[in-house]
């Protein structure tokens, strides 16, 4: 059994779990900034609040994965992107703690409502900045990181930081139209309509610029022409149908398409990255831990994950339904 | 000035690491605490417990919230500062995380919802397996964390083997030698933690006169379990004092305070030294005469054994180590001290009356953390030079980051963290202020835990109770 494989797998899902379900979490937060209103903010969080908390545990998931399969290369991405992954650290510590502290007093519910929709942002561009860095290209000495921790800011790295923020904000649109009231709605529909303009654009500079500028990234679309094509003709699909959808009465619809985009996207990534897990430079297998370590994580893996996402969705069947006006205590 | 990668590096894991660990032990303490508490209100139906459980159930959630975010930090940390280190030991360690992660952070992050918000949207019996769960979700947790660290600490079941450890036994590595007892001491610290947090709440309030009924349940039931728990801690630390001196005796020869390999006879106790490591002596030590023979070696004229023992480039800092395991150790006799007292007050029936005695659980009130911090001091200051004991030196495991990212980022951290203890210990003492009878009203909801929660109910309840 191709042992690296499958732990490359698990950490893909938990990472294409991590950016559909924090990701709309997060869009949520950028949106705040477009939303003056107090009382439409409290119930933007508030379609949030229940959730949020294991959304983000795939990401430590995904972390822990890389650690625990792949040391070697989470010993090279950790110190590569130092500084983008502490500042996504404490943003994204700023907003969990905004969801507790901003309940506790009125008086100060603004400022900590600036704070969420400034962290979301922040943890949503360092994230995209990641990506981005990767497909650029690490400075590799064997197995250890040698480039400098400034390297990641560069053109690509940005330009796709800002590609996911729009992302993130689509599908945060998606989830208010779905999940809140009538005024609501209509603020998400007009913020949906902007967003995926903006990010079909973004997404096709990304895909053209990266290929300028990474050799590997060119050598992925000789390879597998076909696939690469018909995933970007199908992201563009999909951009379309959610714009489109926001005018339609099913309002689960526009929601749906913004996860299809990521699903696509995070396929698409994967077809240019395999089989490396360090892009263009260290394979799955070179990274890998001793198979005992594998073998112990997938058993776990197997075992569990069902139970996690069975009480994961019964979490949100309890807060199935519209967001209640005044919160989930009513 | 040249700084060194290595200092900081460390500095900002210990910063990073200490801040964490105060939020956890509150949270796993709590949680246990709020469910024998929704427990006892649902056999008992009185009102008193339904108002502790609200209480504490806010505190609760923003140490939770903390813990969470600083957590999240700490689960990229190994690789951020210390990328050999993550390289070495990932296939050993990095497995118990993620059983941590798929049976803990899932489990408690899938109720914790369910558990603050859900009150209206499942029955009481749902709800309060929800807080089980989560409490369930804490100690699992704990589990985990404490095989990855006592592994550190005792490695076992595993071989360095072409640049990173090869596991040879899953169940000796888990099980390692310290585990079995550091576990339960670091589970006994958080409840601890709790029970006095209660107490002293209480405490607070029956001098003050206000919310008599809550008060008195909160210091009955306070020094009621921390009384149980100090003499199990003692009693649990002291096998893990046994335990320790036979895997790292470096560690208790630092925390005892002697350098020479064999004490005098009789030794004295100290309780305070200025160590000076480089000569290798103490510049000045106070201690009680007899009583290090006594405690020590269990006879009147025994001598101790002494960090010189040790080579010096192997010795962790004494004065950390010591000054660590004081603090404890002094806090544990003041906390036996309270449970003896307790005791006697409650056989005298003047628990509620005495108020030395309640001023005392006053200012014991965050005992436990503190406690728990210094506890946490010995075992890792003790550890050094090692990160992973006798196999990785910390100095060999650090990232190949300048140091002047990794002190703009200290600095990034210290600032954030300050926002977030100021804003946590501001919330805690305004609903400590504000009292168990100031909660958030609620609308009305029928055929759920929501109506029987109403200030209003819980007041009459309150009063109904006594």
């Amino acid at each position: 059994m191709d042992l690296p494989l499958f732990s490359a797998c698990f950490a893909a899902a938990a990472l294409t779990l991590y950016v559909m379900l924090d990701g709309f979490d997060l869009g949520v937060g950028v949106l705040l900034f477009f939303q003056k209103r107090d009382a439409a903010r409290n119930h933007m969080i508030d379609s949030i609040t229940p959730t949020w908390d294991g959304n983000e545990t795939w990401l430590v998931m995904t972390g822990i994965i890389l650690f625990t399969a792949f040391p070697i290369a989470y010993g090279i991405i950790m110190p590569a992107f130092y500084l983008p992954i502490i500042i996504m650290l404490l943003s994204l510590g700023l907003r969990g703690v905004s969801f507790e502290f901003r309940v506790q007093m009125k008086a100060l519910r603004r400022q900590w409502d600036t704070v969420f929709g400034i962290a979301s942002l922040i943890a949503a561009l360092m994230q995209g900045l990641i990506v981005g860095g990767l497909l650029q290209g690490v400075e590799l000495e064997g197995k250890r990181f040698t480039g400098s921790v400034t390297d990641v800011f560069r053109p690509l790295p940005l330009l796709i930081g800002v590609t996911l923020v729009f992302g993130y904000c689509v599908l945060g649109a998606g989830w208010l139209i779905y999940k809140s009231n009538a005024v609501i709605r209509q603020f998400a529909r007009a913020s949906l309509r902007a967003t995926s303009v903006g990010l079909i654009l973004l997404f096709g500079y990304g895909c053209a610029y990266s290929a300028i500028i990474q050799s590997g990234v060119r050598l992925a679309w000789a390879l597998h022409t076909v696939p690469l094509s018909a995933i970007i003709i199908f992201v563009t699909l999909a951009g379309v149908a959610a714009l489109v959808s926001t005018w339609s009465k099913i309002t689960v619809l526009p929601f749906v398409f913004g996860l299809s985009i990521f699903l696509l996207g995070i396929a698409g990534l994967s077809v240019v990255v395999f089989p490396n897990i360090i892009p263009f430079r260290l394979s799955l297998w070179d990274a890998a831990s001793p198979s005992a370590s594998q073998e112990f994580l997938l058993v776990g893996a197997t075992l569990v994950t069902p139970v996690v996402l069975a009480y994961s969705a019964f979490a949100y069947w309890v807060f199935r339904g519209r967001t209640p006006e005044k919160g989930w205590e009513q | 000035m040249k700084l060194d990668p290595a200092i900081i590096a460390r500095i900002q894991f210990a910063f990073t690491v200490s801040f964490h660990i105060i939020f956890p032990t509150i949270s796993i303490g709590l949680a246990s605490f709020l469910a024998i508490m929704e427990g006892l209100w649902l056999k008992t139906r009185d009102g008193v417990y339904l108002q502790i459980y609200r209480f504490w159930l806010n505190i609760f959630a923003m140490a939770f919230g903390v813990g969470v975010v600083t957590g999240l930090v700490l689960s990229f940390e190994f690789g951020l500062g210390f990328s050999r280190f993550a390289q070495i030991a990932g296939p050993a360690i990095g497995p118990l995380i993620a059983y941590e992660v798929l049976t803990s952070f899932f489990l408690e992050a899938g109720f914790l919802g369910i558990m603050l918000f859900g009150f209206n949207r499942v029955g009481p019996r749902l709800h309060f397996a929800a807080t089980c769960l989560v409490a369930t979700g804490t100690l699992l947790s704990a589990s985990w964390i404490l095989a990855a660290n006592s592994w550190m600490q005792t490695p076992s079941g595993a071989v360095y083997q072409d640049g990173h450890m090869v596991v040879t036994s899953w169940l000796h590595l888990i099980v390692n030698p310290s585990w079995l007892y550091r576990l339960p001491h670091m589970i006994n610290a958080a409840y601890l933690t709790a029970s006095f947090l209660v107490a002293g709440v209480g405490a607070r309030y029956l001098l003050q006169g206000k919310h008599l009924p809550f008060a008195r349940r909160s210091v009955a039931l306070g020094t009621a379990f921390a009384t149980v728990l100090i003499a199990g801690q003692v009693f649990i630390g002291d096998l893990l004092y046994g335990t320790m001196l036979k895997h790292q005796p470096a560690k208790m020869q630092a925390a005892e305070g002697f350098w020479e390999k064999e004490s005098a006879s009789p030794a004295p106790y100290y309780w305070i030294i200025v160590p000076d490591q480089k000569h290798q002596r103490n510049r000045f030590a106070w201690g009680t005469p007899y009583l290090g023979s006594i405690w020590l070696t269990h006879s009147l004229h025994g001598r101790v054994e002494g960090l010189k023992n040790t080579p010096p480039d192997l010795q962790p800092i004494m004065g950390m180590t010591f000054y660590g395991f004081r603090i404890m150790y002094g806090l544990a006799i003041v906390m036996f001290g309270v449970g003896v007292s307790s005791l006697w007050l409650r056989w005298k029936g003047r628990l509620f009356e005495s108020r030395w005695f309640l001023r005392t659980l006053v200012v014991m009130t965050p005992s436990g953390i503190v406690a728990t911090l210094a506890g946490w001091y010995l075992a890792e200051t003790g550890r050094q030079p090692w990160v992973i004991y006798g196999i990785l030196k910390t100095v060999d495991a650090i990232s190949p980051v300048p140091a002047r990212a990794l002190l703009s980022t200290l600095i990034a951290f210290a600032c954030i963290y300050a926002v977030f203890m100021a804003a946590f210990l501001f919330f805690t003492f305004r609903l400590i202020r504000r009292g168990p009878t100031q909660l958030t009203s609620h609308a009305e909801a029928s055929g759920s835990l929501k109506n029987a929660l109403r200030p209003q109910v819980l007041d009459q309840a309150a009063v109904g109770g006594r």
